[in-house]
């Protein structure tokens, strides 16, 4: 099916800031949301289609800060908020918009060192931002993950691959515990879209592997990422999990 | 604005429809690896073959 001008250009946004993230994630250098997205010279200048792919890239598009805990700069921490705000989840949003949005007011509580958001996984917590653009009272009560019980290993696969920012080291919630609770099934979602090159979806899921106990050593993971970031070297958005991924598992300065 | 403004600003502004539709993505479309692909993932993939292995059998009907 084409694609609308507008879905597209948000789709190259997207990739842009995407780029940005995969280079500061292998450089280690110093990370600029603000400045990482094309037309966004600062929050006021943050324009619609800079606030919607932040909020498509959700709560990875500050993991550079998240993986180094490091804080963002004010700037920065603005056009995430900014964009959490102007895109919530509308009433008959999908779980995956819904948990996308909760990862972000989660992450954008933790970066600003609220100490409700300190304590990862707290179900159903209320806490309050403190600060004048909060908005957060409810907005991160956590979802219900009640859409992923008994559901096929192909399909918690492809929803765990769109929800791969919530992937982070210490990221406890209702779906990181159903992900824990079947290795084997993720490890076989992970084999099964490299064998449909569907390089995304490996991505995501070798991300989340990363981050699980349990999963087969005959898997290979160490490789399968590795042969997933030279087939999807084309696409941004499979670079990032993968490095992602690699950080994650190999404990390094992040 | 000039009415050709407003509806250019209409028709490239990105709508909340458009990130639903980004986050909630369907699954791609499989299309199965060649030889050439398959040969590039024997090398790198070491003492490993459950990538390489066959697709399992589909149960028999009846």
């Amino acid at each position: 099916m084409e694609q609308s001008g507008t879905s597209t250009r948000l789709a190259d946004a997207v990739q842009g800031l995407t780029s940005e993230l995969v280079s500061a994630l292998r450089s280690g250098g110093p990370f600029g949301l603000a400045g990482s997205v094309p037309g966004a010279g600062g929050p006021e200048a943050a324009d619609k289609l800079t606030l919607a792919a932040v909020r498509v890239v959700g709560a990875d598009a500050v993991l550079p800060n998240v993986l180094r805990h490091t804080p963002p700069e004010p700037d920065d921490l603005a056009v995430f908020s900014g964009a959490v705000h102007a895109y919530p989840p509308p009433a008959d949003a999908s779980p995956t918009s819904t948990w996308s949005h909760w990862a972000m007011n989660r992450t954008l509580l933790r970066l600003r060192g609220t100490p409700d958001a300190a304590r990862p996984g707290t179900p159903g917590h209320n806490g309050s931002s403190g600060h004048s653009f909060g908005h957060s009272s409810g907005h991160d009560t956590e979802p219900r993950a009640a859409w992923l019980d008994g559901a096929s290993w192909q399909s918690l696969t492809h929803q765990l691959a769109v929800l791969a920012p919530l992937a982070v080291p210490g990221g406890d919630c209702a779906v990181t515990r159903v992900a824990r609770g079947r290795p084997a099934d993720v490890a076989r979602g992970f084999v099964r879209a490299v064998r449909r090159r569907d390089w995304l979806q490996a991505a995501g899921a070798g991300r989340w592997l990363a981050l699980l106990d349990g999963v087969p050593d005959t898997l290979g993971l160490e490789n399968g990422l590795a042969f997933v970031a030279q087939m999807g070297s084309a696409d941004p958005r499979v670079l990032l999990q993968v490095e992602a991924a690699r950080l994650m598992r190999t404990g390094a300065p992040v | 604005m000039s009415s050709t403004e407003f509806l250019t600003d209409e028709l490239t502004e990105v709508q909340g429809v458009d990130v639903e539709a980004a986050l909630d993505p369907v699954e791609a479309d499989g299309s199965y690896r060649d030889s050439r692909e398959c040969a590039a993932l024997a090398l790198t993939s070491g003492s490993t073959s459950l990538l390489l292995s066959p697709p399992t059998p589909r149960p028999k009907k009846g």
